[in-house]
């Protein structure tokens, strides 16, 4: 079975299994190539999106040996296990039960422990030593091709046309006349291979301040024992919130399920919280939300909730008074409406300084308690008076009738109604931001407008008669009280 | 004689508890009867819990409300049209102005909540955020839920009526669903009064149905009067206050059917139109049925008399 893809025009193989292999087809063959060798061949078009899709997945499985996961390219993963080794019965039992985990998962995998990320880079890739000792990185690397320094492909094709195919080639050599002559990456490379350049891994997802775990000998399926377990694990991670005088506002659960699948959780906090009956009901009330994506399947094998985000936590605003304060239940409330319908859902009214209706205000998110209970910051703005109650999102088109060039409507259609205008108040003109929205927008001519039987609604003529448009149309944008 | 006073101790109780169920205060008689002991001690904190209520200062519009706008429990105010969507909101937004405003004097800064039917917002406009600040309400503490369904949205309501901490809570519904029916408004009643939280039910361009609500208003627009001038005069053509025809079609107390009122925003309270305009208003209002036969009934809510006798509402939905 082979993947082929588009290269260069031409259908070419991108990946082969072992019997490919075995019978002589190579990457990078033509397709109809391979065919011709072998008529009985499975050819299938590669999917990049999926196997990305799965190189994540696979890193999040990964997430149970140590937080910091990196990918690595289209087909590796780096996996920072220091300080993480000996919760596993140290480096070789982790890679033994890394492999033989994705064994059963049914992953061909390799893997290397090393001192340095491009060290185990090459080994896993062209060597077959399981762990390198510190001092080995020489003799390991000098039997392998200079491919296996993650070069360009010029790069390494350069070295071979001059002799120099094995990194042990390039150790020996002078280091100045090889810099000139193919770059500082070949030497970067080639530092960072033996350990002596420093090489940040960027790991995929954010470290979390503060986590815990629960390893379980059964898998788990019962919502009820997950929350209880979130619950303990709660608490555990109080001790250490605790310890630096912090408290949690966004909350991550991981979920491994037994076959190889993590599902994350995430709940957010109105306030800093560190209480663990608090944290569990936001997650009593997320779960219910995601209750159909979780597919508990055989179950899950290991908890872990992370703290993502944390802030200092006021100890004042524990009290022992016994009277909750005022901001308290109405964090309660804001994350149990957040747990349940999304952090977006919420939302509290805002003012903006812009002339133009549709900036000047709209609703965003509630984040914090603070904004809401604290002292109001648009008491000394100045905003127009007279703005409707209700406005529509998208200005309606109505059919008016009305005095050329710039008189109020006499009577207008909207929504298939004829409506006679007895009174009307404007008109108040507001020019387009042509800083926002560039020159050539039209200006706009409001007007306060009360019909016949005393409905309120706030029109707008579009364009300045002569001087912008033709035939200006009118728009109904709100309603009064 | 013993069997006597049995029978008036039954009697008075049962008077008790339907004037407990009625919210009402006791009839004299029995008020007396119970604040006498057996002994003859009169007995401080018996008889019936004042209701806690705001008044308007108006009377036709206290007297249906028996007192004032009630500081708890359900309230329902619906609009015929979804053109009428904006008067309707003024007033609902006009009642949560009070009730902040009555937490404010406590020294609480009390949020409004307003849930709403995404539907809703649709139809007749989003709110807007200036707009509700020149109304007279604070925007930080104007929360706006708005959800797609009316179970999510009355489960904010009822997870908004276990926390203390809203001024009122505004549950803004399209029509009549039938998941809000009458055992739902009960279980709303029931858990505003017990949150000591005003419930406010918006229903737009619904159809009046049966429910446990204090009171049921229909907002209509009216016409706003004239700007003022300084010299007494008014400006010919301006728009001042808006205005407010309020139709009464469910209370607990007897009293004039059709109220024209005014608000004003910057004494945040509402005013009676004047008699002479609200006279005029009612008079060029057309009646629902201009050859309807009978008188409008005394003392009752007036609204197009069906044959026979109305026992129950039926569904609306």
């Amino acid at each position: 079975m082979v993947f082929v893809a588009k290269i260069d025009n031409a259908m070419r193989l991108v990946a082969l299994d072992t019997l490919a292999e075995r019978i002589g087809l190579k990457r990078g063959q033509g397709a109809a190539e391979a065919r011709a060798m072998c008529p009985a061949l499975d050819v299938i078009a590669a999917d990049p999106a999926a196997d990305q899709t799965f190189l994540e997945g696979l890193a999040d499985w990964c997430d149970r040996y140590t937080p910091l996961v990196a990918l690595d390219g289209k087909d590796g993963l780096f996996l920072d296990i220091t300080g993480c080794a000996h919760l596993h019965g140290g480096e070789k039992a982790l890679i033994s039960d890394l492999l033989s985990r994705l064994f059963s998962l049914g992953v061909e995998a390799r893997a290397t422990v090393s001192s340095s990320a491009g060290l185990s880079w090459a080994a896993t890739r062209y060597g077959n030593v399981a762990v390198i000792e510190p001092g080995e990185a020489g003799r390991v690397l000098a039997p392998m091709p200079v491919a296996a320094l993650r070069l360009p492909a010029e790069t390494a094709t350069a070295l071979e046309r001059v002799g120099l195919k094995q990194i042990g080639d390039l150790l020996e050599a002078p280091r100045a006349p090889l810099a000139r002559r193919f770059g500082s990456l070949l030497l970067l490379r080639l530092d960072q291979a033996r350990g002596e350049a420093d090489e940040p891994l960027s790991p995929r997802l954010p470290v979390p301040s503060f986590c815990a775990e629960r390893r379980l000998a059964e898998p788990l399926m019962d919502e009820e024992y997950i929350l209880e377990l979130t619950r303990h694990l709660a608490k555990d991670v109080r001790a250490s919130l605790e310890r630096h005088g912090e408290g949690g506002r966004l909350f991550e659960l991981l979920l491994f399920r037994v076959d190889g699948r993590v599902f994350r959780v995430r709940a957010h906090a109105a306030m800093p919280l560190n209480d663990a009956d608090r944290i569990a009901a936001l997650f009593r009330e997320r779960l219910q939300a995601v209750h159909d994506d979780l597919d508990a399947g055989y179950g899950f094998e290991i908890l872990r909730l992370a703290v993502l985000r944390s802030e200092r936590l006021d100890p004042a605003q524990q009290d022992f008074s016994g009277v909750p304060e005022e901001s308290q239940p109405l964090a309660a409330f804001i994350d149990k409406v957040a747990a349940r319908f999304g952090p977006d859902c919420l939302t509290q009214a805002s003012l903006a300084e812009s002339h133009l209706p549709e900036r000047a205000g709209g609703f965003a998110a509630v984040r914090d308690v603070a904004a809401v209970m604290g002292s109001p910051a648009s008491e000394n703005k100045l905003f127009p008076e007279n703005r409707p109650l209700r406005i529509f999102t998208h200005p309606e088109l109505v059919e008016a009738t009305a005095e050329v060039p710039d008189g109020a409507p006499r009577s207008f259609n909207w929504r298939r109604t004829q409506y006679r205008v007895a009174r009307a108040e404007g008109p108040e003109r507001i020019a387009a931001e042509w800083w926002i929205d560039g020159e050539g927008h039209p200006t706009r001519d409001y007007f306060r407008i009360e019909d016949q039987e005393g409905r309120r609604f706030w029109l707008f003529r579009e364009g300045l008669y002569g001087r912008e448009v033709a035939a200006a149309r009118w728009f109904m944008h709100g309603v009064f009280a | 004689m013993a069997e006597n006073a049995v029978q008036r101790q039954t009697i008075l109780s049962l008077r008790d508890t339907i004037a407990r169920i009625e919210n009402c205060s006791l009839p004299g008689i029995v008020r007396a009867a119970k604040a006498a002991d057996v002994a003859g001690f009169r007995r401080g904190r018996e008889g019936s819990v004042p209701r806690k209520v705001l008044p308007f200062g108006i009377a036709a519009l206290d007297d249906v409300l028996k007192g004032g706008l009630p500081l708890e429990g359900l309230m329902e105010i619906r609009n015929a049209e979804t053109r009428d969507a904006g008067a309707a909101a003024g007033f609902v937004a006009a009642l949560a102005v009070l009730y902040q405003q009555v937490r404010k004097e406590k020294g609480h800064l009390a949020p409004v909540l307003w849930i709403s039917q995404a539907l809703a917002s649709r139809e007749a406009g989003q709110l807007y955020a200036p707009g509700l600040k020149s109304y007279g309400l604070d925007p930080e503490r104007f929360l706006f839920v708005s959800v797609r369904t009316v179970k999510d949205a009355l489960w904010i309501a009822e997870t908004a009526l276990s926390v203390p901490v809203f001024a009122a809570v505004v549950l803004e519904i399209r029509g009549n669903p039938a998941c809000l029916a009458l055992s739902e408004s009960r279980r709303l009643n029931v858990r505003a009064r017990a949150g000591g939280v005003p419930v406010l039910l918006f229903r737009q361009a619904g159809e009046e149905e049966a429910s446990s609500a204090f009171f049921r208003f229909q907002i209509k627009p009216a016409p706003a009067g004239e700007r003022p001038l300084p010299d007494g005069s008014a400006l010919c053509g301006s728009i001042d206050h808006p205005a407010f025809h309020l139709l009464v079609e469910k209370s607990r107390a007897y009293g004039s059917t059709d109220i024209f009122l005014e608000w004003n925003a910057h004494d945040r309270r509402f005013y009676p139109l004047d008699e002479r305009r609200s006279a005029a208003l009612q008079a060029n209002g057309q009646p629902e049925n201009p050859v309807d036969p009978l008188s409008a009934p005394a003392g009752r809510p007036r609204r197009a008399q069906p044959l026979g006798r109305l026992l129950a509402f039926a569904r609306a939905s």
